[in-house]
């Protein structure tokens, strides 16, 4: 199998961890994979795009036409990143009233305005777009309890909150 | 045992697994991560491990490098620009050598994403006769580790691990030792007056003959070691990839997308080469194509007609390696003609990629730096002031018209002496953090006092390195290491402002200041006592969880909070007018007195205020 996935966002919105997640995940399987993900001043707020290539790669990074995958955590930063889809890819997004129509099989939650409902806590939304990823994306390679285990694995202390949101995700993409 | 890791987190590991206790150095990214990590893994093992910040990278390799001296096995770590500061000790010691193994990681920056130059720390380690290694991924980054230290405990030479943010920061299934079986080198160091003590030239001249002794049998070691398998390997006589690094991994890849046929050649160690071995190899193919970051180093030991790189402008030359660079490198020697597969697609004809304005990195909501740099501006008005900076978050105010140049660590200071005196109309406000102070900044404030020139210098003091990750400073553990009686310890008075969210508060300071300068005739220098709003430690006491609003009616769209204070909550919405997200909203409460001239910011009451 060969997966190639972007996530992307800006810093402070936990797409790093959405990456350690997946990384987990693979791991488990025991399945080969190259991750690459932004530290330093690209976290400051910046546009923050992560890579993670599953299957049998020998470089981290994603070149444009490659991905099978972008979970975008901020309208823009989904927009900003498009290029590295093949036209097969799928979308999820975080949406936004100024957000237009793709060619891409999109799958789309106003996560923002969710949060700003108190229906989780906005710390929770790359875990919500997880969810909503996997809900929606049928050639996605992990199952709801793989990531599940690897929520817990990446922090158990606030693994059942993270789950929750997790299932809230997975309820939105239904 | 396989574990999932990091580059960085392998290379700390590696270092753990061959059995290094000292390791010193400073942050900076892409490397800042091996040095907590070891930090990390001694405290969870609890090993007896040296794993601790130096002041700069100078003092941090010549740290280990006295460890390796007396016997230990030891690392310094750093990022490329740090090596630059690091490079006098590392000149003269690869004259010396050293008994117990030392790695020296160079991590490069190919791209810029954090550096203010690209460079390439293999030219560094061939310009001081040291040996490279150049891992392409997080498994090579761990095997490498523990063999640089063996190869450094064998020829008695510092080496040098050089990897990319593409190494450092990727992540994979790494394979590595099931035990730790941590036994370290006793330390002892043993006199030895004419190696550790060579003078010039009676014992250097001699030392210099041993160095260039050593780089051919490290040519030979190379040779036997890495290179005669690779080469074994090939069997074409068209085309052979010699890559080092990152540089295999993407070559390996563009060959299998395209379908590109050719030899590969992985080089371990891209300084020294045996290059007289390898033309006897490289002298049979039609042509010779080097992928490799940044620099043109391979290509330049094997330099040859048939051998093809930056030089013959066949591949990029500046910044990051990508398929799509390598594809046109093949096209560009005739040994691919097809379409680039790594073109953006054809979108449909109802839809292109729209433009997306750039996000740029910028000061965290609730930064107090924000604060400091908005109130320099507002009494030091740009058409009669110059302002330096240093390298650090700080440097974030650039957005804010606040900075007007940044060279290197420390600079700020030595620059504001030289602007003080070419442009002496103007006043001259410096910023530096105190990290950076420490770093580089003490020398140039002795020059400046010494020599008298009138500046303002303003030391940005959150007791944090905020930007490779909020690493521990010297006063932060040590509350006897002092900015303020370090200031007066060179001899002038130190202006002290502990920060409060009160604008005005802070305007007045810096008027205040002014007149000072007005009155002086050398430095004067400020300390701002502030805090990191990413410092889980300190930041709760300082912000009173204030969280702002904007009173629309009020809003009269001057763009005053967009353009001059520039925190990243604030922007305009649908009905022109500035919204607060609240979702970056720090709740420091800073912008609700001074900034919007027209008292648009209003606190927002219904928000919790609990810590």
């Amino acid at each position: 199998m060969k997966y190639q996935s972007v996530i992307a966002g800006f810093g402070g919105q936990g797409v790093v961890f959405l990456v350690k997640v997946l990384a987990i995940c693979a791991g488990n399987r025991n399945l080969p994979f190259l991750g690459t993900e932004n530290h330093g001043m690209s976290q400051r707020g910046g546009a923050v795009s992560c890579h993670i290539k599953i299957g049998d790669f020998t470089n981290p990074v994603i070149d444009n036409n490659q991905a099978d995958l972008l979970i975008g955590l901020e309208y823009r930063e989904t927009l900003r990143n498009l290029s590295f889809l093949k036209t097969d890819a799928y979308v999820v997004s975080n949406d936004d009233p100024k957000f237009p129509e793709l060619p891409f099989k999109t799958a789309k939650a106003d996560a923002f305005t969710k949060a700003k409902n108190n229906e989780f806590p906005i710390q929770g939304l790359n875990v919500f777009m997880l969810g909503l990823t996997l809900a929606s994306v049928p050639n996605f390679p992990f199952s709801v309890e793989e990531v599940k285990t690897a929520i817990t694995q990446m922090n158990a202390k606030v693994a059942e909150q993270n789950i929750k949101i997790l299932e809230m995700g997975l309820d939105a993409g239904k | 045992m396989k574990q999932t890791l990091m580059g960085n987190d392998a290379i700390a590991w590696g270092l753990i697994h061959a059995n290094v206790d000292m390791v010193s150095g400073y942050p900076g990214t892409p490397s800042s991560e091996i040095l907590t990590v070891v930090q990390k893994i001694k405290a969870k093992l609890g090993l007896n491990t040296y794993a601790e910040w130096g002041t700069n990278e100078k003092v941090g390799f010549e740290v280990a490098y006295a460890g390796a001296i007396a016997g230990k096995r030891t690392c310094a770590t750093m990022k490329q620009v740090g090596l630059n500061v690091a490079s006098d000790a590392l000149m003269s010691a690869s004259y010396i050598g050293n008994l117990g193994g030392m790695l020296l990681v160079a991590a490069d920056d190919p791209g810029f994403h954090s550096s203010q130059t690209e460079q390439d720390s293999r030219i560094f380690a061939k310009f001081a006769r040291i040996p490279v290694l150049d891992p392409a991924t997080p498994q090579d980054a761990y095997d490498f580790t523990k063999l640089g230290i063996e190869i450094s405990e064998k020829f008695q030479i510092p080496v040098m691990l050089r990897p990319v943010m593409r190494v450092c920061h990727a992540r994979e299934i790494i394979e590595m030792d099931d035990e730790t079986n941590y036994t370290p080198n006793k330390g002892e160091f043993k006199r030895d007056i004419p190696r550790w003590g060579a003078v010039p030239r009676k014992d250097r001249y001699p030392q210099g003959i041993e160095q260039l002794n050593r780089i051919e049998t490290l040519k030979e070691f190379n040779w036997e070691t890495f290179l005669s398998k690779e080469f074994d390997k090939c069997n074409r006589d068209d085309l052979l990839i010699i890559t080092s690094g990152t540089g295999y991994g993407f070559a390996k890849e563009t060959l299998v997308d395209s379908g590109v046929e050719a030899d590969l050649v992985k080089v371990v160690m891209p300084y020294p080469l045996p290059f007289e071995k390898m033309k006897e190899y490289t002298n049979k193919y039609k042509k010779v194509l080097i992928i490799e970051e940044t620099m043109p180093c391979i290509e330049e030991q094997i330099a040859a007609p048939n051998v093809y790189g930056k030089n013959t402008n066949t591949t990029h030359k500046i910044d990051e390696m990508t398929k799509e660079r390598i594809l046109k490198a093949l096209e560009n020697i005739d040994a691919y003609k097809g379409e680039n597969i790594y073109a953006i697609p054809a979108m449909s004809e109802q839809f292109q990629i729209p433009e997306v304005a750039p996000r740029p990195p910028a000061l965290c909501p609730g930064c107090p730096h924000r604060d400091i740099y908005y109130a320099i501006t507002k009494v030091f008005k740009k058409k009669k002031a110059i302002y330096p900076s240093d390298i650090g978050c700080y440097t974030l105010a650039l957005a804010q018209g606040a900075i007007d140049s940044i060279l290197c660590m420390g600079a700020s200071v030595s620059m504001a002496s030289g602007f003080s005196i070419a442009d002496p109309d103007k006043t001259v406000v410096a910023t530096i953090g105190d990290s950076t102070f420490f770093h580089g900044g003490i020398p140039p404030l002795i020059n400046a006092i010494y020599q008298n020139h009138k500046f303002i210098l303003v030391i940005l003091d959150n007791s944090t390195t905020a930007m490779t990750g909020r690493q521990t400073t010297p006063e932060r553990s040590h509350k006897d290491i002092d900015i303020k009686k370090v200031v007066e310890g060179c001899g002038i008075e130190c202006h002290e402002y502990m920060y409060t969210n009160k604008l005005d508060v802070t305007i007045d300071f810096f008027k205040g200041i002014k007149e000072v300068y007005e009155k002086a005739t050398g430095p004067v220098v400020v300390v701002a006592r502030e805090f990191c709003i990413l410092d889980a430690e300190r930041a709760v006491d300082y912000v009173p969880m204030e969280f702002a609003t904007v009173d629309e009616e009020k809003c009269v769209a001057c763009d005053a909070c967009t353009t001059v204070y520039k925190c990243p909550p604030m922007e305009y919405n649908d009905n022109g007018k500035i919204e607060i997200d609240p979702f970056l909203c720090a709740g420091c409460g800073a912008c609700l007195d001074v900034v919007c001239p027209t008292d648009a910011f209003i606190e927002d009451t219904s928000r919790k205020k609990d810590k």
